[in-house]
């Protein structure tokens, strides 16, 4: 994680600014310039292996929605919609890797979402790598029986198997992590944060510069 | 009075039996008591029940009061309590819900509402007591098993409740995690909280604590100082008896000692060093599981080495496994015992180095293949169970390997009493029945070898005795058996041979008083001789020194 020095809630509007035009624009040639001026700010903020590792989960998708449209369209169009859906990612991924989840579910509380919808975020991201361990207990224990769960379409035959434990000690893991919130004041009146957010004049510039870059995406030679 | 329980009885919602039935209890400040008893006793719902999480959080039937400091638990809500009872929960995991060991200390203070300089203070006051100065950058969930554990504990300690209590915490910790828990909890204790601890192993504990309660069916069945309670017959409670009491009881000697001087004290006050040292020693060499040493290789290792991202986690190793032999693998936490034993039906591959089973090299076989030989029974049971019946669920392995052999299947229904439990959804079993499952699922392939993963860890005595038990069959029927635990009492009596694992190298291989025997290797390893052992040297020190 490489916290920034602008507020999450800046942020929030820059990343909401950047995905809107992504949506919008249909020629290849803006969507490969906005690319590559995000993957410029993947370089420049020293993420490009972990881009890589995220590449790994999003490439599937891409190449997924890329064959559909292809099939269901032409070429033009299934590239146009792959180099969106990348880009779009690319987006979110540097907002999240530059922004804790605590920092943002405060943020989220400063915008007035109610205090559990804004923990139970943060903590589901926090419990993404935890359950992802577990399933590499279960994938190993199920193996270690015979069964054969090497990977592509045996994950799909054998899914109960690794779905079903999984989902179990899911519950069960919530139902713990519920008890363990309630003994520690989760969601009591009167909390007092330790790292109040501060929206700065950069945080303004920020936002200024965002809607001025959104006006102009709506400017038709971008389109 | 810190924690007063009058009558209380509960029971959970849609539950026809109580889980705790007439409990009447009292602790003052500075006081600690152990809870003790077998699995599914009512030993977590009581610490439940001390914090408001019962019945506010779980709802079901309740009779009775329980105050804590004062406060009538169920006229308050858990987040009026929690100031003054803090629980450390079993699964440390689910308890670390902040992005930073910082943040998760934070957490309850700012539940509390209090100022940012009494925040600081006390964050502060809790890291450096809970030993987390250099961890408090961290994710918690990428700690090791013993770091966890005092993350957990100090953000509990940060809200300086007057009440503590741990629910098992020494399940997953090595000999030296256990040391250093210990430590701060005496420094609490000092600090004048009352403590309140559920834990299997006693020895563990029991010389720290100044009261026992046994726990049976939700009821008190016994209760008093350590010394009082043990010396009642409370083995059938499912307690683990700590292994000096169990040693004089199977000799037939009076006293109750639960530390290597009071052995000694005890003897000398009876006139018996002399005697029972050379009665001792006799045992004592009987003690390992004799093992003749001849039979053929199960598990040939030559030199394996394995890295983790460009981290070595196994370097040389070199090691055999010989048919009908039991080896216990020791080593403290993150020494590289998991990632050995997933080296033996092919879950990881040596980068460099030779292994074979059976005589086969495995580096080409399938994990398939190899685990017709190579039965696992995990730690976690409900890693493994999908199947709608526990007859399907123990049948996946043979069906999975076609290796379906169903008098085989049959016999070990009968020998791990799952006959009755066949039609049985396996999500409705206990704990330890769902260990009983994963025994039987590991065995149904008849493998040449089996591994068991920390099988005692959270396991209640009665378990013990039957693990002990299938351990002995297992070897009667030639199998071999490597164990992977941190519990060296277990290991000292089920075992023929430790090998014991340290950054990623053997370091010691041979029978267990001969690994005792060499202190540099124990050091290394953060292992502590059993009791018995020691036992054994001070009697031995004492004779030379009387000749």
């Amino acid at each position: 994680m490489r916290p920034s020095v602008l507020d999450p809630r800046s942020k929030l509007v820059m990343v909401f600014v950047v995905a809107i035009p992504l949506m919008i624009f249909h020629r290849w040639t803006s969507l490969t310039a906005s690319l590559v001026i995000l993957m410029a700010v993947v370089l420049l903020l020293r993420l490009g292996l972990p881009w890589l590792n995220f590449l790994r989960g999003l490439g599937f998708a891409v190449l997924t929605f890329f064959v559909i449209a292809w099939l269901a369209f032409d070429f033009l169009t299934a590239f146009v919609s792959a180099l969106r859906l990348l880009a779009i990612g690319t987006a979110f991924f540097l907002f999240f890797q530059t922004t804790p989840p605590e920092a943002l579910s405060n943020a989220l509380l400063k915008m007035g979402v109610p205090y559990p919808f804004a923990f139970v975020l943060s903590a589901s991201m926090q419990f993404v790598p935890v359950l992802v361990r577990r399933l590499g207990n279960i994938r190993d224990a199920q193996r270690a029986r015979g069964i054969p769960i090497e990977g592509g379409l045996s994950l799909l035959i054998h899914l109960p198997a690794l779905a079903g434990p999984l989902l179990i000690q899911a519950f069960k893991f919530a139902d713990e992590l519920a008890e363990a919130m309630e003994a520690r004041g989760f969601g009591i009146p009167g909390r007092r944060f330790r790292h109040e957010p501060r929206f700065r004049w950069m945080d303004w510039i920020v936002v200024i510069i965002s809607v001025a870059v959104l006006v102009m995406a709506f400017w038709k030679p971008f389109r | 009075m810190i924690l007063r329980f009058e009558g209380v009885s509960y029971r959970y919602p849609g539950v026809e039996s109580w889980a705790l039935n007439g409990v009447d209890l009292t602790l003052r400040p500075g006081e600690s008591a152990l809870i003790a008893g077998s699995s599914g006793s009512g030993k977590s719902t009581l610490c439940r029940a001390c914090i408001g999480l019962v019945p506010h959080f779980h709802h079901g039937e309740w009779i009775g009061k329980v105050f804590v400091d004062g406060l009538d638990t169920s006229q308050h809500p858990v987040h009026e309590l929690f100031r003054h009872a803090g629980l450390v929960f079993q699964n440390t995991d689910a308890q670390l819900f902040n992005q930073t060991v910082e943040s998760e200390l934070t957490y309850g203070l700012e539940s509390l509402g209090l100022s940012h300089d009494e925040i600081e203070q006390r964050l502060n006051w809790a890291s450096q007591l809970a030993e987390l100065g250099d961890l408090m950058d961290r994710p918690p969930h990428l700690l090791s098993g013993g770091e966890k554990q005092r993350v957990a504990l100090g953000s509990i300690i940060a809200l300086q409740p007057r009440l503590l209590l741990l629910d098992e915490p020494f399940t997953h910790l090595d000999p030296q995690g256990t040391e250093e828990l210990r430590r701060i909890l005496r420094m609490m204790k000092s600090e004048g909280m009352a403590l309140i601890l559920v834990e299997h192993r006693l020895h563990e504990i029991i010389q720290d604590v100044g009261q026992i309660i046994v726990l049976h069916q939700g009821k008190i069945a016994a209760k008093g100082p350590p010394d009082q309670v043990l010396a009642r017959e409370v083995s059938d409670y499912g307690l683990n008896l700590p292994p000096l009491i169990r040693l004089f009881r199977e000799m037939g000697l009076k006293g109750r000692p639960l530390s290597v001087e009071d052995a000694i004290k005890e003897l000398k006050n009876q006139d018996l060093p002399t005697p029972f040292s050379a009665r001792l020693l006799k045992e004592g060499k009987k003690a390992s599981i004799s093992f003749p040493g001849t039979s053929p290789p199960v598990v040939e290792a030559e030199d394996i080495c394995f890295s983790y991202r460009g981290l070595p986690v196994l370097q040389d190793i070199h090691f055999n496994l010989l048919r009908g032999e039991s080896v216990a693998l020791v080593g403290r936490n993150g020494a590289g015992k998991t990632t050995l034993i997933k080296h033996l039906n092919g879950l990881l591959r040596p980068h460099s180095g030779r292994l074979k089973i059976l005589g086969q090299e495995t580096l080409r076989r399938q994990v398939s293949e190899l685990s017709r030989h190579v039965g696992f029974v995990w730690q976690n049971p409900n890693d493994q169970l999908f199947q709608p019946t526990v007859r399907e669920e123990v049948l996946t392995g043979p069906k999975a390997l076609g290796s379906y052999d169903s008098s085989w299947c049959e016999e070990l229904f009968d020998r791990f009493g799952l006959v009755s439990l066949l039609e049985r959804s396996p999500f409705t079993l206990s704990e330890g029945q769902k260990k009983r499952v994963a025994f039987a699922a590991a065995l149904a392939v008849k493998p040449e070898l089996v591994v068991l993963d920390e099988p005692t860890a959270g396991q209640d005595e009665l378990f013990r005795r039957e693990l002990a038990k299938f351990i002995v069959e297992l070897r009667r029927e030639e199998r071999t058996v490597l164990l992977v635990t941190h519990d060296l009492e277990f290991a000292a009596e089920h075992a023929n041979r430790w090998l014991v694992l340290t950054e990623g190298r053997i370091i010691a291989d041979g029978l267990p008083e001969a690994v005792m025997a060499d202190s540099k290797a124990m050091t290394r390893a953060g292992l502590r001789s059993t009791q018995r052992y020691q036992l054994i040297q001070a009697l031995e020190k004492m004779k030379e020194n009387k000749a």
